[in-house]
């Protein structure tokens, strides 16, 4: 064994606390000299759980909302994503396939919840891209929606993206200028920003957040099978018609459908 | 030497210093890592990042925060409460040693979760995961070799 040498026993606690200031202390100062604005989503106090529903007096979001399938279906899905986040684009194909699986059966809703944080600095005007190309035809903003998740790679680290997106704009059909004017002008914005609200209230604070019939659907869930159980489930609640938990109304003030059967 | 000697004698059963000396010096690459991905949280600022890894991926996962409070900084509390027991330890406090192992088999079961997440999950690596995930599996090896050379 090795020898030691005799310490007194205060010397352990001098090392401890010299470790804990220069790590706080570092720390701050490293903090203090970033010179990145603090922009980071803050959690909000009105996170959603199973327990937790949506309610229909949480904010509307952008209405009408981009939606799917049927109107009056008995069974709401709700996302809430960043068109430059790496897992939106990563569940983007599950969100087709439940789409096209489940048809009018379901009710399908986009919402634009553009993160604010640093590392996605083009997340915002790619949500604006979309409503944008929304404001032309409905079609167009999924076209848009689309090209944005499929090619999130090659134009989330690009330095000319005003350009891709009016590349995928002549792509999908558009008429361009009108997309770039809208692209500026205010309603595409407003319609971003009512969703993002809505997502605030929500307590969306990561993406993708999926809802289903209003209830939060924790991401480890977020996957086909775990997906289309508990879709399968809420629509068996509803043909059972034994069903004591009201769907949310999750397009808000337009939904004038009953969403129970 | 000779007080260093009577030293030894009555840590009979103490780990061999070397090892809690390691740890503390590991522990404090995990701190540095930890503090290093508080500060980026906090000032909402993207990492570096390799090009293997999608550090942004993981980071801003549902899985980055436990109520609204970074895994980073669980992580750095973490690094330091292990760094503090490994320095008691190497001044010849048995009980702190013991603690240190208890604490590291924890860290080493949440590292592994951390691991799957990544992996099967969000598949997506972010390296200053993977350096905390090497730093706390040193340490539970360090651990485990302490109580395997004192089992002899």
């Amino acid at each position: 064994m090795k020898n030691q040498p005799k310490k007194n026993s205060a010397t352990p606690l001098i090392i401890i606390g010299l470790v804990l200031i220069i790590a706080i202390g570092g720390g701050f100062w490293f903090y203090k000299s970033s010179t990145a604005p603090i922009t980071g989503v803050k959690p909000s106090p009105g996170k959603k759980t199973p327990e937790n529903p949506v309610k229909s007096t949480d904010a509307l979001g952008a209405q009408p909302p981009h939606m799917l399938g049927s109107p009056t279906a008995a069974v709401t899905i709700e996302e809430f994503a960043d068109f430059q986040c790496p897992q939106c684009a990563a569940k983007y194909p599950m969100a087709k396939e439940i789409i096209s699986a489940y048809g009018n059966r379901i009710k399908f809703i986009y919402r634009n919840n553009p993160l604010a944080i640093p590392a996605h600095d083009k997340a915002y005007s790619a949500a604006v891209a979309a409503e944008a190309a929304g404001l032309q035809d409905e079609s167009k903003f999924w076209a848009m929606e689309n090209q944005l998740f499929t090619n999130q790679s090659s134009w989330t680290a690009a330095t000319d993206f005003p350009k891709i997106l009016e590349d995928y704009a002549q792509k999908i059909g558009l008429d361009v200028e009108r997309f770039k004017n809208d692209m500026a002008g205010i309603v595409a914005k407003n319609r971003v920003d009512a969703d993002l609200q809505r997502g605030r209230g929500l307590g969306v604070n990561s993406t993708p957040s999926f809802f289903i019939n209003g209830k939060a659907i924790p991401f480890e869930q977020v996957e086909i099978t775990m997906m289309r159980q508990i879709i399968d489930a809420e629509l068996l609640k509803a043909q059972s018609g034994s069903t004591t938990n009201q769907p949310a109304p999750a397009n808000g003030a337009t939904n004038t459908n009953t969403t129970n059967k | 030497m000779s007080d260093s000697e009577i030293i030894n004698q009555e840590l009979d059963d103490a780990p061999a210093p070397k090892l809690p000396m390691a740890a503390a010096l590991v522990a404090l690459c995990g701190l540095a890592d930890a503090v290093y991905l508080t500060i980026h949280h906090y000032a909402a600022e993207p990492v570096p990042c390799g090009e293997a890894f999608d550090c942004a991926s993981v980071l801003t996962s549902p899985y980055a925060e436990i109520a609204g409070i970074p895994l980073a900084v669980f992580g750095a509390l973490a690094y330091f409460v292990a760094f503090s027991l490994a320095i008691l330890a190497i001044f010849g406090n048995r009980a702190t040693w013991k603690l240190f192992g208890i604490q590291v088999v924890l860290m080493a079961l949440f590292t592994f979760w951390l691991l799957y997440l990544q992996a099967f999950v969000l598949k997506a690596f972010c390296q200053y995961c993977l350096i905390s995930a090497a730093v706390t599996l040193t340490l539970l090896i360090i651990a485990l070799a302490s109580k395997f050379w004192r089992s002899k």
